[in-house]
């Protein structure tokens, strides 16, 4: 009776210092900002088989270190390396790209963030999101005169991609406009017309009367060039709506 | 053919029924679970971590299956002397060793596939719609271990099946990195290690050829027909084995 008492005894008393020790041991210290990352060519040669599964380990411990170093010290050290080795392991990983790309701004690397949705574009061609957030990067954080007319490269890349929301093509035309690229802004806002809603072609028609000839003459033979973009019955609506049908 | 089918279903009966298969898969379908809570500290990215992670788990404990049960396989009858009252009757020595064979495959076909049908069915209920490919990659994570299988059975044949694990373990590790020894023939400068590098390319089966794991989570494209050939020569690979298997089998002394 009184070995299974003692047992028992026995059993309660290590259960209860596993777990008071381990609930009372102090946090862990805040954790070093630069830690070794291998190579992304290292496991390319050494595991081509694993190369997602490492990605996504890789992806984990990267939200991790983001969030860890977000909340204590803001260092970020190793933030590129690691999202350097789950992009090259994982060509088509889009979130990684997006998330790491706002991450880096974090880490005061907006050149980063920038190369790195571009190699995400590369990798990923067909994918509107690319040249969209490149352009917004562009704009957002790039510190030369020209980056109106970066921003509206990208945001016009983006805009000739399936699957595009709508606002893409406007946010091209009216960059377009703003960096002066004045024939470029009137084929965008031609397109934006075509393609677009009631909303789409107001906005259309108001940037095009800002951007055309006041003359009439003159406005339709600037309008002429994009003839081709449209139906011709959008055609004549859109010179009807800029006030030279009669021409 | 009766015969091989004969021993070919003892031995599924057999090892199907056997604890640590069990044990085995219910590790599985536990690492598949907790793939679960791994999407969801991964950004929205639940999906792709459950498939990825499921797929690495069927292939890691199909290979433990593989390997130790393929391992203990024919030395298991030897040790018990029933191999004695099969030879005995009207049973070739190459006939026992391709019926374990096939018997073990039946096996590793009722794992492999039963863990990812739950992998599938598990992305599926957690609200994710799984890859086209999820089984197909396992079906051909199938294939991988089957040649496994048939590697270790022919290292069983002459050496104990503790090192027949090991080897067969390493001859999995080799089929991953045939690439990269086509490559060491490609830069190396010596005749001799060229040669040599060559030897172990063409003797190594290449395993990552009819790898789609990567295709699952949208990195690459599997082509069907590609596809079918390298399961061709994996199946004549495993011919080939089975039939070194048979050779040695017949001249051993028991």
């Amino acid at each position: 009776m009184r070995r299974p008492l003692a047992l028992a005894a026995l059993l309660v008393v290590c259960a209860a210092a596993v777990l008071v020790y381990q609930s009372t041991r102090p946090q862990a210290s805040g954790a070093d900002a630069r830690i070794f990352v291998p190579s992304p060519r290292f496991y390319l040669d050494l595991s081509p088989s694993f190369r997602t599964s490492i990605a996504d380990a890789y992806w984990l411990q990267t939200i991790q270190y983001y969030g860890e170093h977000l909340r204590s010290d803001g260092r970020f050290d190793s933030l590129w390396p690691m999202l350097d080795l789950v992009t090259t392991l994982s060509p088509h990983f889009k979130q990684a790209y997006f998330t790491g790309a706002f991450a880096l701004i974090d880490a005061a690397r907006p050149d980063l963030s920038y190369g790195l949705l571009r190699r995400g574009f590369e990798a990923n061609p067909a994918d509107w999101h690319f040249p969209a957030y490149l352009g917004f990067f562009a704009y957002r954080f790039a510190n030369n005169k020209d980056k109106d007319r970066i921003a509206a490269r990208w945001y016009a890349k983006a805009a000739a991609l399936p699957g595009r929301p709508a606002y893409i093509p406007r946010l091209a035309a009216a960059l377009l406009t703003r960096s002066g690229a004045r024939d470029k802004a009137i084929a965008m806002w031609s397109g934006v017309y075509a393609e677009g809603d009631k909303y789409s072609r107001e906005k259309a028609v108001k940037a095009l009367s800002r951007l055309l000839a006041t003359d009439p003459q003159q406005r339709a033979k600037e309008l002429a060039s994009v003839q081709t973009m449209m139906s011709p019955e959008v055609f004549f609506q859109l010179l009807e709506d800029l006030g030279v049908g009669s021409v | 053919m009766s015969r091989v089918f004969t021993i070919a279903l003892n031995t599924f009966k057999e090892t199907i029924r056997d604890r640590i298969l069990g044990v085995i898969v219910l590790f599985a379908l536990a690492m598949i679970v907790g793939s679960v809570w791994l999407g969801a500290i991964s950004l929205g990215q639940a999906g792709r971590m459950m498939q990825d992670f499921g797929l690495v788990a069927v292939t890691l404990f199909g290979l433990v299956v593989a390997v130790f049960v393929g391992a203990s396989l024919v030395r298991k009858e030897i040790d018990k002397r029933t191999v004695f009252v099969l030879f005995s009757k009207p049973l070739g020595r190459s006939e026992f060793i391709v019926g374990k064979f096939l018997g073990l495959c039946a096996t590793l076909f009722v794992v492999t596939m039963g863990m990812g049908v739950f992998l599938f069915l598990a992305v599926w209920y957690v609200g994710k719609s799984p890859a086209p490919d999820l089984l197909l990659a396992c079906l051909l994570i199938y294939v991988q271990l089957v040649v496994v299988v048939a590697v270790t059975v022919l290292f069983s044949t002459v050496t104990s099946p503790t090192l027949a694990s090991v080897l067969g373990v390493c001859v999995f590790i080799a089929g991953q990195l045939s690439s990269n020894v086509l490559s060491l023939t490609r830069l190396g400068h010596s005749p001799l290690v060229k040669a040599a590098s060559w030897v172990v390319f063409v003797a190594v089966p290449n395993l990552s050829a009819v790898d789609i794991k990567a295709a699952v989570v949208g990195e690459q494209v599997s082509r069907p027909a590609a596809l079918g050939l390298w399961v061709g020569y994996l199946a004549a690979y495993c011919v080939v084995v089975l039939l070194l298997a048979s050779f040695v089998f017949k001249r051993k002394e028991f």
